[in-house]
């Protein structure tokens, strides 16, 4: 499959004298859902935030090779937990906001609010929309660029459950037809087994890769109650799980 | 011990009855500018006339002339020397406050308030008072007797009041600086100030305000209470403050055949009793007091035409409102008029 | 063991202070109602606080004989002039004192040493830097409303989401895009409170301004009227200080509407 391939290679990431990252090495193969899980404060999104250059690693290297299309104007484009949606814009000028570069942005709004069922909102606030609304916005407007890749910060954990499962079976549907390769965080294992074709296992900090597990199926066939999705959401609660116990009694600033 | 307190305990006992006369005297409070205006006061004090009218006397010295009525009117002063402005006959205008007596006076022939002209606009063509019309004129605010001498010579000038400029700029120090630096055109300065900037060549002087509009600048007031409460100690104040200006006059006022002011022992005293009050410890106050006295009239006397003149023209300015007869604010019976 | 037998009872509410528009209005028509009928009845003295009809008929004879928009319409001048050129001035700063290292400490030094000196003690510096004209007046207004405006908006570039900030980066916008659509808008609140501070300031500053050299404006007017113990002007005249102050705060409150109304 064409498309962009992002490479990490060694990279490590230290606030002051506390290492989050150590020495990280992973491949997001184009086309492919990558999937980040792994315990609270073990550095998921710092390293989706270097991922996409808005973090500066203390060693490391992050490098992108692979075609990406001529309308593209944003290749490594992120959608954020909290949506990031400017609240004094409406949703149609948080889109276009992002469209500075393109030839016709009003067409490219018009089309992505149809792709998420958000047409009839264009002039809404977004204070006036759902948080699931909102997360619409953002991918949205994530999708107005046609980005080369997606990177996602655990875009669906401010969402109450119903909307969570709403929301990925669309984004689930979105990603599958269009092919984008995507770098996805999130602490839910319920979600990396349905998007993650590879679901990389990070340890509690300093972050390490512990363990990384490919699913080949395709994302159109997977739901909730599949028998192997759900020994495989097991199999990776096994591997966290203690992780997960000693980072949560463990003090924020990582000092005795 | 104890003998040093029984010594202390006598003193105590002794000393006020030795600095006073034989009864009681009866306490006054006199609000005055802390300036060499009110010198003839000053002289009064030092020689002791209020005390053997049986007066206990306290100066209450203000910044300003304005207060100095106000504070009368709130019942802390129980008379007042200050400058006759807008302010001062407003107040009185209520029926609080009578002027009573005269005070500093402009006189033909003594150099009392000289009219400047900045350098800039001397050298365009502003070189006699009667080309004043159309150029900006610094007083010390609306009302103040800045406004009204240049008011009064304008009248007398034969130009319109309505075409100066007039600069408000609240204190003497900024109307020196500003005519100084050529900020305004012209203003009006006491003489010690003027002949300075003049000595500085940073002014020129157009004439003095004297030879224009003899005019009562100061006066001597006491609210209602006063007058009406303590009317025989108010007389007993007024003789004692006539003798100062007896004294004044005698140091300061008398002409040779040249009509240049005589200085003797008499002025020498007189210099002695004020440096008490002001000027104290400046090495230059001899000079200073000599530049700075201004005319009083013999006895103190008030110059009613004037004062009268003066509420008439603030009442055609509209800065006095009220139609009450100018004569009632006047209480005539303490000292003479002129 | 204690029984519990009954309805529960009602402890939450209350904490939630409504507005009432008619009961501001009325307690201060009330408060000068009161006012007017002590003076009547001789309780306070015309000399020390001049009743409400007579400042009413200073108030009316100001405006019909025009003086009230002579004076009103030189400071009206002057206060634009003053609070426009302190606010652009103080906005600019802000913004640089927000987004730069390199402007942050300076700046904030700057304006933590400048900040507290009172404005009227600057007046005679300013005549001699900006002369005896508009130039000192329009000075002093601008000084007093530069520095709060730049505190207000340090602050609220300060408090803009980082969050934005960074998706705006993600997008690959300029930095001067970033500044014009992300960074301004969502520091305008705050800026806007700080308009009703500084605008009150500028008020209260006319005054000062106008102490030195001004012939019209509504300061030099109360100045005047206090000078020369004429309290029904010079009460008229704070009564126009007070209105305006009103307008202008209404105006803002308008503005606020207009531009805020995505909150």
């Amino acid at each position: 499959m064409t498309g962009l391939r992002l490479t990490l290679t060694g990279i490590c990431h230290a606030y002051r004298d506390l290492t989050v990252l150590d020495g990280i090495d992973l491949t997001v193969e184009p086309g492919e859902v990558t999937v980040l899980v792994g315990p609270s404060g073990c550095g998921k999104s710092t390293l989706l935030g270097i991922a996409g250059g808005l973090l500066q690693p203390s060693a490391g290297r992050v490098a992108v090779d692979g075609d990406i299309p001529d309308d593209c104007l944003n290749p490594l484009t992120y959608v954020f937990q909290d949506f990031a949606l400017l609240p004094w814009r409406s949703v149609a000028d948080n889109i276009a906001l992002v469209l500075g570069k393109c030839p016709n942005p009003a067409a490219r709004v018009a089309e992505v609010l149809a792709l998420t069922g958000l047409t009839e909102f264009a002039d809404a606030w977004p204070k006036q929309l759902s948080g699931g609304m909102r997360q619409r916005v953002g991918i949205a407007r994530a999708l107005a660029v046609r980005p080369a890749c997606l990177l996602m910060d655990e875009p669906l954990s401010a969402l109450d459950a119903q909307t969570r499962d709403l929301l990925l079976e669309e984004f689930s549907a979105i990603v599958a037809r269009a092919g984008t390769t995507t770098l996805y965080v999130t602490h839910n294992l319920a979600e990396a087994v349905r998007l993650g074709q590879q679901i990389v296992v990070l340890s509690r900090r300093p972050g390490r890769v512990r363990e990384i597990v490919r699913i080949d199926r395709p994302l159109t066939g997977r739901t909730a109650r599949d028998p192997d999705l759900v020994a495989m959401e097991e199999h990776l609660w096994r591997t966290i799980r203690d992780d997960a116990a000693a980072a949560e009694r463990e003090r924020i600033d990582g000092k005795a | 011990m104890k003998i040093f307190a029984a010594v202390l305990l006598n003193l105590a006992l002794v000393l006020p009855a030795c600095l006073s006369p034989a009864q009681a005297a009866d306490p006054l409070r006199l609000g005055l500018l802390h300036t060499l205006s009110p010198a003839p006061f000053y002289m009064a004090q030092h020689s002791g006339y209020f005390r053997e009218a049986g007066i206990d006397l306290t100066f209450r010295f203000f910044d300003a002339a304005q207060p100095i009525a106000a504070a009368a009117v709130s019942g802390d002063l129980d008379v007042g020397v200050t400058a006759l402005t807008g302010g001062f006959f407003n107040l009185a205008e209520k029926g609080t406050l009578k002027v009573i007596g005269g005070g500093l006076h402009e006189q033909r022939g003594y150099e009392g308030s000289a009219i400047l002209a900045s350098n800039q606009a001397y050298d365009a063509g502003l070189t006699g008072m009667e080309k004043l019309g159309g150029r900006s004129f610094g007083i010390t605010q609306y009302g103040s007797s800045f406004h009204y001498m240049i008011g009064r010579i304008a009248e007398a000038k034969g130009f319109d009041l309505k075409t100066v400029t007039l600069r408000p700029l609240q204190q003497v120090s900024n109307m020196v600086a500003a005519v100084g630096s050529g900020q305004v055109d012209a203003t009006i300065a006491i003489a010690s100030q003027a002949k300075a900037l003049v000595a500085a060549k940073q002014a020129h002087i157009l004439g003095w305000a004297g030879d224009v509009v003899p005019y009562q600048l100061t006066a001597v007031f006491a609210p209602t209470a006063t007058i009406d409460g303590k009317t025989d100690v108010l007389q007993r104040f007024a003789k004692a403050y006539q003798r100062g200006v007896a004294d004044y006059r005698a140091a300061f006022l008398r002409l040779d055949a040249q009509g240049r002011p005589i200085a003797d022992a008499n002025t020498d005293a007189a210099i002695k009793a004020i440096v008490e009050y002001v000027f104290v410890g400046d090495p230059d106050a001899r000079t200073k007091i000599l530049a700075g006295v201004g005319y009083y009239d013999e006895g103190a006397a008030l110059d009613v035409a004037d004062v009268v003149a003066q509420i008439v023209w603030f009442k055609a300015q509209g800065l006095v409102k009220g139609d009450a007869d100018p004569k009632s604010i006047l209480d005539t019976r303490f000292l003479p008029t002129r | 063991m204690a029984r519990l037998d009954g309805p529960v009872r009602f402890r939450g509410g209350g904490f939630a202070p409504r507005d009432n528009r008619w009961a501001s209005a009325g307690t201060l028509l009330g408060l000068v109602g009161l006012w007017q009928m002590a003076a009547s009845a001789g309780l306070i003295k015309s000399l020390f606080l001049p009743p409400p009809i007579a400042i009413g008929a200073a108030l009316w004879q100001l405006i019909v004989s025009g003086v009230l928009w002579q004076h009103l319409s030189a400071s009206l001048v002057r206060l634009a002039w003053g609070w426009t050129s302190g606010t652009f001035f103080g906005i600019g700063m802000g913004l640089a004192v927000g987004l730069w290292s390199a402007c942050r400490s300076p700046g904030m030094a700057v304006v933590a040493a400048l900040f507290p000196i009172p404005k009227i003690a600057l007046v005679p510096l300013f005549i001699v830097w900006f002369g005896i004209g508009e130039g000192s007046k329009i000075a002093t207004l601008a000084f007093g409303v530069f520095f709060p405006t730049v505190i207000a908006t340090a602050g609220a570039v300060d408090n803009v989401p980082r969050g934005l900030i960074r998706m705006g980066q993600s997008f690959g916008l300029s930095t001067a895009a970033i500044v014009r659509t992300i960074v301004l808008p969502g520091a305008l609140p705050a800026i806007l409170s700080g308009f009703r501070v500084t605008s009150s300031i500028a008020i209260v500053l006319l005054v000062a301004a106008e102490m030195i050299g001004a012939e019209q404006g509504i300061g030099a007017f109360v100045l005047s009227a206090g000078n020369l113990y004429d309290t029904d002007n010079l009460l008229a005249g704070i009564v126009v200080l007070s209105l305006l102050g009103l307008l202008v705060a209404w105006a803002i409150g308008q503005l606020e509407r207009a531009l805020l109304a995505w909150r």
